[in-house]
C-alpha cells in the first residue's frame, strides 16, 4: 500500500519586504520559507492511516520545488514519511499551480499511489487548485476541503466530510484511488522534533526531473500554466481611525463607541 | 589501677555452652551473608542502569562527602531540629556500630590471630562510657523523631502524593509509614535492650569485683540495674534476664544488619554514596545526549545511569522537595519526592530479580504503579528547589528533563508549546517576531547601540527574547542602555545575530533544538570582539556560563546586576537623591539559586537607600515565579493557583511595602499579571532593579511610568 | 464577443446568494453593452432555481439537469465543460466556494482555459482580461493576464461584488448535460451542532476574540466582558478548533456569518481572509490588537493597537456588572 502526499514549501514574507525590480514578484532576500501549514495536516492523515492498518502502508511525500525544498522534505521525513521526492528543473521556474499539478500528476503515474493527498491550499498564494488540477490530469475521482475521513489503506472507497460554508458538513462517499485535498483541524499534526530532523538527513531525497517524469518543458513554466503573474504591488490598505491615548482613553472612546450604536441595535 | 587491667574488661560470651557460641557465629556469618546477597541485588539494579559521567576525583569526592556527614550540613540546611536530632541518632549509632566493630577486632581478629587484646583496662572503662552516652543520644534522637512524626506530623512527611488519586494502585503509602516506625521502633528496642541486658549483666555478676568496682563507667546501665536491685531482682534472675535478653539483643541486632539493603536502613550507604558522586552543577548544567545513544530520552527504568538508580536508594521520603515545590505548592500534580519514589519502585520491581523483563516492561511513562505521568512531568519549573535543599543529593531536575525529552521525541506536549518550540526554529525566538524586529527597542534611543557583530566593544549585552520583545521589559531594556551610556561603558549589541539563549528549550527537553540555538548563538559570539559579556537575562546568564562551554563557547559573563553595582561602587553612575522606598526582593531562581547571585542587588539596593525587608522565602529558598522550564508556553490549567500569585500573596503580608523588585524579564512579566490578579495593584508596585537605579538618579522611564517615590 | 457565463452555486435546493454577485461582476465585465450574460443552473430539478437568478442584467438562464441533487464534482465539471464547449463563452465566472473548490481546477486543466482563483478584481486592459488576486498570505496584491487563451475561468471572492437589485425576465433554455459517471456519491449533510442557545447570524452586536487571548483560561473573562457590554461572545476559526467555545460561535468563511451584525468588537484577532468574509461587511467594526500592522486594521472603522486584555479590563469598568 502506498499513500502520496504532495506539499509545498511555501514563502512567508519578512519584515519591510521589496518588490523585485521586475515587478512580477517580492525579491527573494525577503522570503522566508516553510512547510505549507495545511500539509502538516495532510501528511498526518497520511501517518494515521499508515500506523492503523496491519499491512505495510508507505507514506512518499514529493515536492516540486528547487532545492531549498529539501528543508521542508526532511520535516515530512522526520515525521515518519517513508520516501521524499522533489521534482526541479529550470524550465518549472514561473509554474502556476496547473502547471505544477501536471508534474505531480507525473510522479503519481509513476509512484503509483493508492491515494494521493494534497492541502486545501497553499498558506502563501493559496490558489486552492493544486491538487484537484492534478486529479484532473489523472483522471482520479476527487474531493475538496475534507475535515474527516475514513478510508483504509488499499480500501475500494472512502467516506469523508467536507467542511461548507457556514460549519456545515457534507458526508460523501469517493471510489478510490483518489486525490484528496485536506482541510485544516482533520487531526493534529505530530511534531517532529529537531532531533528526528537531523536523523531525517540520512534518508535519501530521490531529485527528479523533466526527462524522468517524461513532461515537457512547454507543459511546465509560463509556457504550461493557465495564468501569468503580470505585476505584483503592495496595495493601499484601507486605514481605521486609530484611537488614541492611555488605556483609560482607549476605553473610554470604546464604550463610548458602544453605547451609541449598541444601544440601537440591542 | 589498683587490678590487672587484663581483668578490667566484659568477658564475651561469658557462661556460654559452646554449642551456643557456635549457634551465635552461625546465625551472625548468616546475616551476614544475607547482608551482602541484599547488597549484591542492589548493586547488580544499579549496574543495570547506563553510563554515569562522574568525573574523578574520588578522593576529594570522598572527602567531601566525610565534612558533609560528620557536620550533618545538609540534614540541617532549613531543619535545624531535624538536623539536631538526627546527629544524635548518627552519632549514636556511629559510636554503637564502632563500638561492635572494636570488640569484633579484638575478640575475633587480634585475639585469636596475634594474642593481642587491648580492649581492657582504662580503654574498656571509657570505651563503655562512652558508649553508654552514645545509646542515650541515640535514645533522644529516636524519641524526638517518634515524637515529630507521631504528634508534631508535619505535612511533608503525610506522603500525600499529588500525582495519584485514590483507587489508584500505588496510591496508599501505609507500608512506607508502617517501614517509618518500624525502624525506629527496632533502633529503640535494640538500644533498649542493650540497657536492659548490661543493667541485667550488673545484678548478675555484682558480686564480681572486676565489675561492680567500675559499674558506674556505665552509667546508665549502672542506673538500671540499681534500679532492678531495688526492684527486688537477684542474681540469679539476673543472670536468667541476661542471657534472655542477649539472645533477643543479638538476633534483633543482626536481623537489623541483614535487612538492611532491603529496607530504608540502606540510606546509611546510598545516602554517602549520593553525596559522594553528587554534581554540584547538576540542574545548571545538564547532560548532553551522547551521540551514540540511540533514545534521546528516558524512556526505559535503564536509560538512568547508575549513578541515579543510587540516588534513587538515597530518598529517606523526608518531604523537603516535597514542601518547597513551586508547582506542588500550587496543586499541580507533581512532587519531586513522588517522581523519585515511583522510579524507585518502579526499579525495584522490575531490576532486583535475576533476569532482566522484556524492554517493553521497563518503559517508566504512564500512569501505572510506578510509572510517571506526562501531566507530572510537564508541571515542572526546573527551579531547582528540590535539588537545593536535598540532603541527600538527589537530581531531580536532570531525571525529570531526561524524561521530558523522551516526551518531546514523541511529540507528547501542551499544542501551545509545540507551536512554540516550532517558533523558536522558525524566527530564533518564542514571541514569532521577524528577526529584524529583535533589535528594534533601540529605536527608541537618541544614541546608535554598537552592533558587536561589527566593531569591537569591551562589553557584549546578550539581550535575551523577552528583554528585547516584551513591551514591558523592552522599557527596562532601554533603561539599562541608558545606564551603560551615561556611565561610558563601551557596549554592543548582537542585533539579529542574536537568538534565543535556549535555556528553557533545553529544559523543555527539545536538546536538538537547543542545539540548533546553542550553535548559532557562539558563531555570533565568536565572530565579535568583546571582553566580557553581560545580561539581563538570568536565563541566557545560566545557559551561557555553564551549558555553552560544553558546546564550544567558553565566555566571562556577568548579570547586569553585578556589572552595575561595580559601576555604581565605582563611582561611573552616581544616585541623585536615594529613593527611601520599603522594598523586598524576589531572587529570580536562574540568578540566585542557580549561579549564587544573591548579594550584588542587595547591595544595590542599599546603595539606593531602600529598606529591604526580606521575605520569608528568599535567597537559595526564593520561591519560583513559575516561568521556568518552559512552563511560560504552556497555558496554566484552569482553576489552579499558581506560583506567582502565591508568591505574591506572601510579600503582600510585608506591612508598608512599597515595591516589590525582580531582575529577570519573566519575572517582571509574571509578577506584573500576578499583582493585578492578586488584587495588589495601587498597594505595591512591580519594578525592575534598573528602573530603580534611574530614578534613583532622577531619570524617568521612557512611556511616562511615574515614578515610585512621588 | 462570445458572451459571458456565470455558473450558479446551489445547495439544498436553492441558489446561494454569492451566485448573484457573479451576476453583478458579469455587468462590469460586458465589453459590449449587447455582450449576453448567461446563468447556469444546476441540479435534479433546475427550473426551479430560475427565478432566484431572474434578475438585471441576466440575458439568459441555462437549466442544466443532473443526475444527482447534491453537488457531484464529476457532473458539474463534465456540465461547466460541455457549456463552454457549447457556448465558448470568453469569461466563466464561479465563486470561490467550497464546491468550486471540488471542481474548477479540473474543469481548467481538462479543457486548458485560463485559469485564476479567489480574484477580486478583473478587467480588460488593451483587450486583454486583468485579474487582481491576493498574495504571500494577502500581503501583496498580484495581477495575473492570460495570454493566448480564448476562454478564461475566474473564481471570484465572495462579499466583493454588487449583486444586481432589480428584477429581470431572462430567457430559460435547457441545456443537455452530458451523462458522467458518479464517483462520488453525496449521503448526508451533519449540521454543526450548537452547543449553546446562539445564533451568530442575527445579532446585532457582537464581541469576538481570536488568537491573542493566549489561553483558554481568559475566555472566561471575555465572556464576562461580552455579557457586561451588552454583546453576543462569538470568536475565531483557531478558538473553535482549539475547543474553546463551540463551533456554533465561530465567525468566518467556515462559520458563521455576521448577517445582522452592526457593530463587531474585533478582540485578538489578525483578520486572515477567511474570519473577514463573515464580518467585512459589517458597517461599524472596531478591532484591538497588539500588532499595528494587523490585517483587521484595513476593514475596520476603528483601531486601538494595544494589549487586549488592559482595554478589556477598563473597558469593563464602563459597564455596570
Amino acid at each position: 500500500m502506498k499513500l502520496l502526499v504532495a506539499v509545498k514549501q511555501v514563502a512567508v514574507l519578512d519584515e519591510d519586504f521589496e518588490i523585485r525590480a521586475d515587478g512580477r514578484d517580492v525579491h527573494a532576500d525577503f522570503l522566508l520559507r516553510d512547510l505549507n501549514e495545511w500539509d502538516d495536516y495532510s501528511l498526518e492523515e497520511a501517518m494515521k492511516i499508515k500506523e492503523a492498518g496491519a499491512a505495510p502502508v508507505e507514506v512518499v511525500v514529493v515536492c516540486v520545488g528547487a532545492a531549498e525544498a529539501d528543508e521542508s522534505l526532511r520535516k515530512c521525513l522526520a515525521k515518519g514519511a517513508d520516501r521524499a521526492i522533489r521534482v526541479w528543473d529550470e524550465a518549472i521556474e514561473g509554474s502556476d499551480s496547473i502547471a505544477v499539478a501536471r508534474l505531480l500528476a507525473a510522479v503519481a503515474r509513476r509512484e503509483k499511489p493508492d491515494m494521493l493527498f494534497a492541502g486545501v491550499q497553499s498558506s502563501d498564494h493559496a490558489f486552492a487548485s493544486t491538487g484537484i488540477a492534478t486529479a484532473a490530469f489523472l483522471d482520479w475521482p476527487h474531493a475538496a476541503v475534507l475535515t474527516h475521513l475514513a478510508y483504509t489503506a488499499g480500501g475500494k472507497s472512502a467516506v469523508f466530510r467536507r467542511e461548507l460554508e457556514g460549519g456545515e458538513l457534507h458526508e460523501m462517499q469517493i471510489e478510490c484511488p483518489a486525490v484528496l485535498t485536506i482541510q485544516l483541524g482533520i487531526n493534529t499534526p505530530r511534531y517532529a522534533s529537531l532531533r528526528s530532523i537531523k536523523q531525517a538527513a540520512a534518508k535519501p531525497i530521490e531529485v527528479l526531473s523533466l526527462e524522468d517524469l517524461n513532461v515537457a518543458p512547454g507543459d511546465v513554466g509560463e509556457r504550461g500554466s493557465l495564468s501569468r503573474v503580470r505585476r505584483m504591488y503592495v496595495p493601499d490598505k484601507g486605514r481605521a481611525e486609530m484611537i488614541e491615548g492611555s488605556v483609560e482613553e482607549q476605553a473610554a472612546r470604546l464604550a463610548q463607541i458602544i453605547k451609541e450604536l449598541a444601544g440601537s441595535a440591542s | 589501677m589498683t587490678r590487672d587491667p587484663t581483668a578490667v574488661t566484659r568477658v564475651l560470651f561469658e557462661d556460654f555452652a559452646p554449642a551456643a557460641i557456635a549457634v551465635f557465629y552461625v546465625i551472625a556469618f548468616a546475616a551476614v551473608t544475607v547482608f551482602c546477597f541484599g547488597v549484591y541485588v542492589e548493586v547488580r539494579k544499579y549496574r543495570r542502569g547506563s553510563a554515569a559521567d562522574v568525573d574523578g576525583r574520588l578522593l576529594a569526592r570522598l572527602q567531601a562527602m566525610i565534612g558533609t556527614v560528620l557536620s550533618h550540613r545538609t540534614i540541617a540546611h532549613r531543619d535545624r531540629a531535624a538536623g539536631a536530632a538526627h546527629r544524635l541518632i548518627f552519632y549514636g549509632f556511629v559510636l554503637l556500630f564502632l563500638g561492635t566493630a572494636t570488640i569484633t577486632l579484638d575478640y575475633d581478629i587480634l585475639g585469636p590471630l596475634f594474642g593481642v587484646h587491648f580492649w581492657q583496662g582504662a580503654f574498656y572503662l571509657w570505651f563503655s562510657l562512652v558508649l553508654d552516652v552514645a545509646g542515650v543520644l541515640l535514645t533522644g534522637g529516636l524519641l524526638y523523631m517518634m515524637y515529630r512524626r507521631g504528634w508534631l506530623k508535619p505535612p511533608k512527611l503525610d506522603y500525600a502524593r499529588p500525582d495519584r488519586q485514590p483507587g489508584d494502585p500505588d496510591y496508599d503509602r501505609s507500608g512506607y509509614r508502617r517501614e517509618d516506625w518500624a525502624f525506629l521502633w527496632t533502633l529503640l528496642l535494640i538500644v533498649a535492650t542493650g540497657y536492659l541486658l548490661e543493667a541485667a549483666r550488673l545484678v548478675w555478676l555484682e558480686a564480681t569485683p572486676e565489675v561492680s568496682a567500675y559499674r558506674w563507667w556505665s552509667p546508665a546501665g549502672a542506673a538500671l540495674a540499681a534500679g532492678l536491685r531495688a526492684a527486688g531482682m537477684s542474681a540469679a534472675s539476673g543472670a536468667a534476664l541476661r542471657t534472655g535478653l542477649w539472645w533477643f539483643h543479638g538476633l534483633l541486632a543482626l536481623l537489623f544488619i541483614a535487612v538492611t539493603p532491603f529496607t530504608k536502613v540502606k540510606h546509611i550507604l546510598t545516602a554517602a554514596g549520593s553525596l559522594m558522586l553528587r554534581d554540584p552543577l547538576a540542574a545548571q548544567r545538564l547532560p548532553r545526549v551522547p551521540e551514540q545513544q540511540q533514545r534521546a530520552g528516558a524512556q526505559y527504568i535503564t536509560d538512568f545511569s547508575w549513578k541515579q538508580l543510587l540516588s534513587l536508594d538515597a530518598c529517606t521520603k523526608c518531604g523537603r522537595c516535597h514542601e518547597v515545590c513551586p508547582a506542588r505548592a500550587v496543586g499541580a500534580p507533581l512532587s519531586p519526592r513522588d517522581v523519585i519514589l515511583s522510579l524507585r519502585e518502579f526499579a525495584n520491581r522490575t531490576l532486583e530479580s535475576a533476569t532482566l523483563p522484556a524492554q517493553a516492561e521497563l518503559d517508566v511513562h504512564g500512569k501505572g504503579p510506578g510509572q510517571v505521568a506526562m501531566e507530572t512531568l510537564w508541571s515542572c519549573r526546573t527551579c531547582m528547589a528540590c535539588v537545593e535543599v536535598c540532603p541527600v543529593a538527589i537530581e531531580h531536575v536532570p531525571v525529570i528533563v531526561q524524561m521530558r525529552r523522551q516526551l518531546v521525541e514523541a511529540g507528547q506536549m501542551d499544542p501551545q508549546l509545540k507551536k512554540t518550540l516550532q517558533t523558536i526554529h522558525k524566527t530564533g525566538n518564542s514571541f514569532g517576531e521577524g528577526r529584524r524586529k529583535r533589535a528594534t527597542w533601540t529605536k527608541a534611543l537618541p544614541f546608535a547601540v554598537k552592533d558587536a557583530r561589527k566593531d569591537p566593544v569591551d562589553v557584549l549585552w546578550f539581550v535575551g527574547d523577552y528583554a528585547s520583545f516584551d513591551p514591558r521589559n523592552q522599557r527596562v531594556t532601554q533603561g539599562l542602555a541608558w545606564l551603560l551610556q551615561e556611565a561610558g561603558v563601551d557596549f554592543g549589541i548582537l542585533y539579529e545575530g542574536e537568538s534565543n539563549a535556549g535555556n528553557d528549550v533545553r529544559r523543555v527537553g527539545e536538546e536538538g533544538l537547543y542545539e540548533v540555538l546553542a550553535t548559532s548563538n557562539i558563531e555570533s559570539l565568536s565572530a565579535a570582539s568583546f571582553k566580557t559579556i553581560v545580561t539581563t537575562d538570568p536565563h541566557s546568564y545560566n545557559t551561557i556560563r555553564n551549558e555553552y562551554p560544553d558546546f564550544g563557547g567558553r565566555y566571562e559573563i556577568e548579570h547586569y546586576t553585578t556589572l552595575l553595582l561595580r559601576l555604581l561602587q565605582e563611582g561611573r553612575l552616581r544616585i541623585a537623591h536615594p529613593l527611601g522606598l520599603r522594598v523586598t526582593f524576589h531572587d529570580p531562581c536562574h540568578l540566585g539559586r542557580f549561579n549564587k547571585g544573591y548579594d550584588a542587588p542587595r547591595e544595590i539596593l542599599r546603595l539606593l537607600g531602600c529598606e529591604l525587608i526580606e521575605m520569608g522565602r528568599c535567597r537559595a529558598n526564593s520561591f519560583c515565579c513559575g516561568a521556568g522550564g518552559g512552563r511560560i508556553w504552556m497555558p496554566d490549567p484552569v482553576g489552579l493557583d499558581r506560583p506567582a500569585h502565591n508568591r505574591m500573596r506572601e510579600a503582600a503580608a510585608i506591612p508598608g511595602l512599597q515595591v516589590y523588585v525582580v531582575s529577570c524579564p519573566k519575572d517582571l512579566t509574571m509578577f506584573e499579571d500576578a499583582l493585578k490578579a492578586t488584587g495588589n495593584e495601587g498597594r505595591f508596585v512591580v519594578r525592575e532593579l534598573i528602573e530603580l537605579v534611574r530614578e534613583a538618579r532622577g531619570q524617568q522611564q521612557a512611556e511616562g511610568a511615574a515614578g515610585v517615590a512621588a | 464577443m462570445s458572451g459571458i457565463l456565470v455558473i450558479a452555486e446551489h445547495r439544498r435546493d436553492e441558489v446561494r446568494p454569492v451566485t448573484l454577485e457573479l451576476v453583478g461582476a458579469a455587468q462590469s465585465a460586458r465589453r459590449v453593452p449587447e455582450e449576453r450574460v448567461a446563468v447556469a443552473v444546476l441540479g435534479a430539478e433546475p427550473e426551479r432555481s430560475v427565478p432566484s437568478v431572474s434578475v438585471a442584467g441576466v440575458d439568459e438562464v441555462l437549466t442544466v439537469k443532473l443526475a444527482a441533487g447534491e453537488f457531484d464534482p464529476d457532473a458539474y465539471e463534465a456540465a461547466v465543460r460541455a457549456l463552454i464547449e457549447a457556448r465558448k463563452p470568453s469569461l466563466v465566472l464561479l465563486p470561490h466556494s467550497i464546491d468550486s473548490f471540488g471542481y474548477a481546477a479540473a474543469v481548467a486543466a481538462k479543457s486548458n482555459h485560463g485559469f485564476a482563483t479567489d480574484v477580486f478584481r478583473f478587467g480588460y486592459q488593451d483587450g486583454a482580461l486583468v485579474a487582481t488576486r491576493g498574495g504571500y498570505g494577502q500581503k501583496v496584491s498580484i495581477e495575473m493576464d492570460f495570454p493566448a487563451r480564448e476562454v478564461v475561468i475566474l473564481t471570484l471572492r465572495a462579499g466583493v461584488f454588487k449583486p444586481p437589485g432589480a428584477r429581470a425576465s431572462p430567457s430559460v433554455t435547457s441545456f443537455a448535460a452530458p451523462p458522467a459517471r458518479a464517483r462520488v456519491v453525496s449521503r448526508s449533510f451533519i449540521e454543526v451542532s450548537a452547543a449553546d442557545d446562539v445564533d451568530m447570524t442575527t445579532a446585532e452586536f457582537i464581541l469576538a476574540i481570536g488568537r491573542g487571548v493566549g489561553e483558554q483560561a481568559n475566555v472566561e473573562r471575555f465572556r464576562e466582558l461580552a455579557e457586561a457590554v451588552g454583546a453576543v461572545l462569538g470568536c475565531s476559526r483557531p478558538i473553535a478548533d482549539a475547543g474553546w467555545l463551540p463551533k456554533s460561535r465561530q465567525i468566518g468563511q467556515s462559520g458563521k456569518t455576521a448577517s445582522a451584525c452592526k457593530l463587531y468588537l474585533a478582540m485578538g484577532i489578525s483578520g486572515a481572509i477567511q474570519h473577514l468574509a463573515g464580518m467585512k461587511h459589517v458597517s461599524t467594526i472596531v478591532a484591538v490588537n497588539a500588532d499595528a500592522g494587523a490585517s483587521i486594521f484595513t476593514v475596520a472603522k476603528y483601531g486601538i493597537v494595544g494589549d487586549i486584555f488592559e482595554i478589556a479590563d477598563a473597558l469593563h469598568s464602563h459597564f455596570a456588572s
